[in-house]
């Protein structure tokens, strides 16, 4: 939409195909780029496609590019929506109906969507709660969410392009690029059932976007690393991603609020996504045990460049949200590899009556990316850890980088995957590994599906936990930001 | 005053919007006829190889330029390039 916009306001007449269920998306965002009528015309997804397609939009594109303007269409003005800052005034009951509501999105969705929350109640955010929660930092209540450090944004495949942002340049929240203060947040902490202690996480979330990403962030999945987990009660346990612990659950949902209302998301109107995720849904967030690393090992904090002290979050936008189905195995089928060599592992690996320690990632990675591609997270236990780290992996990046190799497949076969069409720009640029043209490589090439870089592939966080289980999901190491920085 | 008719004073969670300046639409063309038109692609082959080959085809008096790419975000044309195009087609996107 920017394009067009910079085109029709050269005076380039301009018209747009989309399909039919973006049709609302396409209206929204005409407005967010000063365009008051935009002229489009929708194709559709089920019919047979091809010449028939063809044959129905070919006059009607050409009569957009040639039919007079209508007055509506010369229009010209400001557009300028202004929101109060007390929203509500009344009993707390008359408050938890007011910000419960919802409304009816027609079209493709209908069915009600909530106004100002996830779709769960709320905290209802009056004056003296959020007075409350600003006691959790430092920084002013009217001051605006900008970025804390200078910080380069990193893009991927066809929409590959490394962005360099500075210090202060304010956070935008996306679908509807708008803006916050620190209050604004701090009503959707309150409405979240934040504490004041969890508001530099919260702070932190908010100057990473909010987990809103390009307006279809679904609300984020955040990794906390450094010793801030401790102090607001974190669990970094068993049942780690379950429910009960109020700081993980809490703190994860405040993505979807931001997202919801300092992004403006709402479905099919002002974004278009796809399933959503049901792990990102209502927000995600869970912290790293570094205190169980075998020796030689980094945190996540100092893994990116930060000290053992200082407290960060990543955001995990690069496919957290993507649990796979992957391997399975019993706990104690694990033990019995290690501890005599015996069991179903044991046998995959070839090492019947072996004591270990034994490689467990040749079978942790079996056909991982059969149609899958890009690397992963493993969330896993101090003793599996410590059981890579004896078989001599003595850093995490000696692992991203085996796991990384062992993805490598020919270029005949890498062909067929389903997302690269879209990644390398159907073919157009350049193959990273021997900076040669897709098209100048033989079939025989090897080439990683696993992702382009190991580290920024892949990425491994310890629980504590003594069961021996491995949980996995999409995505490396993404974009770090510094919680400390909004204490 | 029982506490449940106390009257709260309630914040908004909604960020703030900036203001946009709106500008009307490119005066359309009065005819096609010996025009330079550019195709802007993302994607959806299924929908463009055809209607490419059809509007070439029906309109041979058209000047069709082309950048095509397969994402939503399309390859634009460079400050050169727009001196001489006189129109735009671009999807499948929003």
């Amino acid at each position: 939409m920017p394009y067009l916009a910079s085109l029709e306001k050269e005076g380039i007449p301009t018209v747009l195909i989309n399909f039919g269920e973006e049709t609302g998306k396409v209206e929204h965002d005409r407005t967010l780029y000063g365009i008051p009528k935009l002229r489009h015309i929708v194709a559709s997804r089920n019919s047979l496609g091809g010449v028939s397609e063809a044959e129905i939009l070919v006059q009607p594109l050409l009569d957009a590019l040639t039919r007079p303007l209508s007055d509506e269409e010369k229009e010209s003005g400001i557009w300028a929506p202004n929101e109060p800052r007390i929203l509500f005034e009344g009993t707390l009951p008359e408050a938890e109906e007011f910000y419960n509501q919802t409304e009816n999105i027609p079209g493709i969705l209908d069915a009600p969507f909530s106004k100002y929350t996830d779709g769960l109640p709320v905290v209802i955010p009056t004056e003296e709660r959020v007075a409350e929660m600003l006691k959790g930092t430092s920084h002013k209540p009217d001051e605006l969410i900008t970025l804390q450090h200078d910080m380069e944004l990193r893009g991927f495949g066809a929409i590959e392009s490394t962005n360099t942002r500075k210090k202060g340049d304010v956070i935008n929240f996306m679908p509807m690029y708008r803006t916050a203060t620190v209050e604004q947040v701090a009503v959707n902490a309150v409405m979240a059932g934040c504490k004041p202690e969890y508001f530099p996480v919260v702070l932190a979330i908010a100057e990473s976007g909010g987990g809103t990403g390009d307006g279809r962030g679904g609300g984020g999945g955040f990794i906390v690393s450094g010793p801030i987990y401790k102090e607001i009660g974190m669990n970094v346990t068993n049942s780690i991603f379950g429910p009960g612990n109020p700081a993980n659950k809490t703190i994860g949902r405040v993505g979807s609020l931001l997202w919801r209302n300092l992004g403006g998301y709402k479905e099919t109107v002002t974004t278009i996504t796809t399933l959503g995720s049901p792990i990102t849904n209502g927000g995600f967030i869970f912290a790293e045990y570094t205190e169980g690393l075998p020796e030689g090992w980094k945190g996540l904090n100092e893994e990116m460049g930060f000290k053992k002290d200082e407290s960060i979050i990543m955001t995990g936008g690069m496919g957290m949200g993507e649990w796979g189905i992957g391997q399975q195995n019993m706990p104690g089928v694990y033990r019995s590899l290690q501890r005599t060599g015996h069991g179903a592992i044991a046998r995959f690996l070839d090492v019947k009556g072996i004591p270990g320690p034994h490689n467990y990632l040749e079978y942790l990675t079996k056909d991982a990316w059969a149609t899958r591609d890009g690397g992963f997270t493993l969330v896993m236990p101090t003793q599996i850890a410590q059981d890579l780290c004896d078989y001599g992996f003595k850093t995490k990046d000696s692992i991203y980088e085996w796991i990384w190799k062992k993805s490598f497949e020919p270029v005949s076969k890498f062909r067929m995957r389903g997302a690269q069409d879209f990644i390398t720009n159907g073919w157009l640029g350049i193959e990273k590994t021997s900076g040669k043209h897709w098209k100048e490589l033989p079939g025989d090439y090897m080439v990683p599906a696993g992702g382009d870089d190991p580290f920024d592939s892949y990425n491994i966080l310890l629980c504590n936990m003594e069961e021996t289980a491995v949980a996995r999901f999409g995505g490396g190491h993404g974009q770090v930001f510094s919680i400390d920085a909004w204490r | 005053m029982a506490e449940k008719e106390k009257v709260y004073k309630c914040l908004n969670p909604v960020g703030m919007q900036p203001p946009v300046k709106t500008f009307p639409l490119a005066t359309r063309l009065e005819n096609l006829e010996g025009k330079t038109i550019h195709l802007s692609i993302c994607g959806e082959a299924d929908i463009w190889v055809p209607m490419e080959k059809k509007l070439k085809a029906d309109y041979p008096n058209i000047n069709w330029t082309l950048k095509k790419r397969y994402h939503i975000v399309p390859m634009e044309l460079s400050e050169e390039e727009r001196k001489t195009t006189d129109a735009v087609i671009l999807g499948v996107c929003w």
